[in-house]
């Protein structure tokens, strides 16, 4: 009867009037039913000409003739769904979220938790003022007769319900369990374009890019035409170096709409993976042009500004981001980088303290989060949080030679090397690995092991400055002959 | 450093060039952040010539020998590598042959850290800076000079078509002693 794909995105475009919106798309479902059964079903009730007379009303309004009174009889329908909704879920539903608003209060007390849960709460009153003034609707005994209809709409609403989670988890960065209710819907609503767009937000949050570009490709292959999201997308395929893919991307995009911020972004993205920053800065200019509150533009600008070195205006980038979306955690991640950059590293640790606190599930964020304690002398807490962020993502190298580099720079070699060898048995052709590893080995004066790993991270074609800084410190090396000769 | 590093290069001498500039991922151009400034040239072939990426338009000297190409920078840069465009077709004996390179502080101490022989290059032609020290794989230096110290056929003046900087990409990490460089290090060592 309903396109659900186009409801879910109207309703949760919305998100916080979705409750507004149902009562409108119930009073339209109830309309459509009641024009055709309404006076059938009335006379086969064989009640009195007061009902009669009361179920005609309904019909005529259900007509649509009369917007004012269609509202009206819409409303009482939807009141009484709500009963039975609050009588089989309503009820738990809502304690469940006021519990949930108040855990997210104790864990992180940024300011879009107590709004949420405040709406929440203000859902939940809504939910009740209308299990109250479901009783005293006159003719409940006709409704109650149309089961269809109420069976209907607490299916449509439990959809909704398991929607809303999702995204608002997701709002919130808890993305494993957003897509943990994701996974609750049943298959044909988890295969629609929305649906999927989401679930790959999702993981992308959680830096698992893999499967980001599986839920992505999905939704494109399900709606080719729809623009939202496919910048995350665009950096999907940007972080899987999936050039070929990327310019196809980009220039589909492109094809489709070339007034939408996102096809500008994929078009950036693509320059950018070329190396070509310049260019790249000017496609993520135009689509801040295009869309000047398009907060992910601003960032990625701002990125395109720190390639090319020019950290003031990637600052202002990354600011005029947050000033959109303050919640927009790419932008504080932006500036805790440039200030590491330029060694303010007190700044640099409360932008990534506030990235963190966004989004405490990226590994990346953790990571350099770490970083960033550790150079303000907080090394303790550095090591916490990398243990959190080699555990949070089992996948992601860049916590165990983070946590390395800082063992390493505290003297306690042992324990750097006994990481550095963990994560060579997991990528063996990292050359950094091996160059870090010479260098410990060098300040503990095993000059043979540091010979062996320095020419091993040679063969693995470090960048050029690597490579000089590495045959500098192999010619400073005091080597017996012997061993040089078997190398 | 300049006497060591020119040692093994002094005889260097380049001939061809390639018609496609290919330039390895790991360098970036430095031109772009550079003042630059030439010793003469004939009006309407000056300095933006050497800088418009226009391969028809060259910068053409007018005075005296050596001619010569200043690039200052704002802050101590790393080089590694030169190129030119050179066309020994069109120009003939206004193509250079002796080039110079020299880098410094300013205009006072310019040191030479290499000279090359051009012999009729049509093209793109690579002068790399780096010396046979690994340690002097790089030039680090607030500016650099290129002399044209002779033409092809003792021609007097000079053409040059195009010149490009480049040095090495910097660490997109900070604070790391090594760029990393499998794919799976890299595409987990940053979010966008």
């Amino acid at each position: 009867m309903l396109d659900f794909d186009e409801l879910h995105d109207v309703i949760f475009s919305h998100f916080y009037h979705s409750l507004f919106f149902v009562k409108n798309v119930l009073a339209q479902i109830s309309g459509r039913l009641f024009s055709d059964s309404g006076p059938r079903r009335s006379s086969r009730l064989s009640g009195e000409a007061s009902i009669n007379s009361n179920g005609n009303a309904i019909a005529l309004s259900g007509n649509g003739t009369n917007n004012s009174s269609k509202h009206l009889g819409g409303s009482k329908l939807s009141h009484i769904k709500f009963r039975s909704m609050t009588i089989r879920k309503g009820q738990s539903w809502a304690n469940e979220n006021i519990e949930e608003g108040i855990h997210n209060d104790v864990q992180n007390d940024s300011r879009l938790n107590i709004t949420s849960a405040s709406s929440c709460s203000s859902h939940v009153i809504e939910v009740k003022s209308c299990e109250q003034e479901a009783p005293t609707l006159p003719d409940g005994g006709l409704v109650m007769s149309s089961s269809k209809v109420i069976s209907g709409a607490s299916e449509i609403l439990s959809l909704l319900r398991v929607l809303g989670e999702g995204y608002r988890l997701s709002c919130l960065y808890r993305c494993q369990d957003a897509l943990d209710t994701y996974l609750k819907l049943p298959l044909d609503h988890y295969n629609t374009g929305w649906v999927l767009r989401q679930v790959g937000k999702a993981y992308v949050e959680l830096v698992d890019y893999v499967e980001a570009d599986r839920a992505f490709s999905l939704a494109r292959q399900i709606t080719p035409y729809s623009l939202e999201g496919m910048d995350i997308y665009s950096t999907v395929l940007y972080h899987l170096k999936e050039d070929m893919k990327l310019s196809y991307l980009a220039q589909e995009l492109i094809s489709t709409d070339r007034l939408s911020p996102q096809s500008w972004c994929a078009m950036g993205n693509c320059y950018s993976l070329q190396k070509d920053h310049e260019t790249a800065l000017k496609n993520f200019q135009r689509a801040v042009q295009l869309n000047p509150r398009f907060a992910y533009a601003h960032t990625l600008c701002g990125h395109e500004y720190v390639a090319l070195e020019d950290f003031e205006n990637g600052v202002k980038c990354y600011q005029s981001s947050l000033m959109i979306d303050e919640r927009h955690y790419n932008a504080w991640y932006g500036l805790g980088m440039i200030y590491l950059h330029q060694e303010k590293f007190d700044f640099s640790e409360h932008h990534f303290r506030k990235a963190f606190q966004l989004n405490p599930q990226s590994s990346v964020i953790m990571s350099y989060f770490g970083t960033a304690l550790h150079a303000v002398k907080r090394s303790k807490e550095a090591m916490v949080i990398m243990e959190e962020a080699i555990l949070a993502d089992r996948k992601n190298p860049l916590p165990m030679y983070q946590k390395a580099n800082i063992l390493m720079s505290l003297e306690r070699f042992d324990e750097a090397l006994k990481v550095l060898e963990e994560l060579k048995e997991c990528s063996p052709c990292e050359s950094s690995v091996y160059a870090l590893m010479g260098s410990i080995y060098n300040r503990h004066n095993m000059h043979d092991k540091a010979m062996l790993h320095y020419g091993i991270a040679l063969d693995l074609k470090p960048s050029a400055t690597d490579a000089a800084t590495i045959k500098a410190a192999i010619e400073k090396l005091h080597v017996p002959d012997e061993i040089e000769d078997k190398l | 450093m300049a006497a060591e590093s020119s040692e093994g290069e002094e005889e260097g001498k380049l001939t061809g060039g390639n018609q496609i500039l290919m330039i390895d991922d790991d360098l970036r151009e430095m031109g772009k952040k550079a003042a630059w400034s030439v010793s003469s040239c004939k009006p309407g072939n000056g300095v933006i010539s050497l800088r418009d990426d226009n391969l028809e338009t060259y910068w053409q000297s007018d005075g005296a020998q050596p001619h010569l190409v200043n690039i200052q920078f704002q802050k101590k840069v790393r080089l590694q590598l030169i190129v030119l465009y050179v066309d020994f077709k069109h120009d003939e004996s206004y193509t250079p042959s002796k080039i110079s390179i020299r880098a410094g502080d300013g205009f006072h101490n310019l040191k030479e850290i290499k000279t090359v022989e051009l012999v009729k290059p049509t093209g793109w032609v690579y002068l790399s800076l780096s010396g046979a020290d690994p340690r002097e794989t790089f030039v680090n230096t607030f500016m650099l000079q290129i002399a044209v110290l002779s033409n092809h056929l003792n021609g007097r003046d000079t053409h040059v078509r195009q010149i490009k900087v480049y040095g090495p990409r910097p660490n997109p990490i900070p604070h790391q002693p090594f760029q990393f460089t499998s794919r799976e290090f890299i595409t987990y060592s940053s979010i966008r």
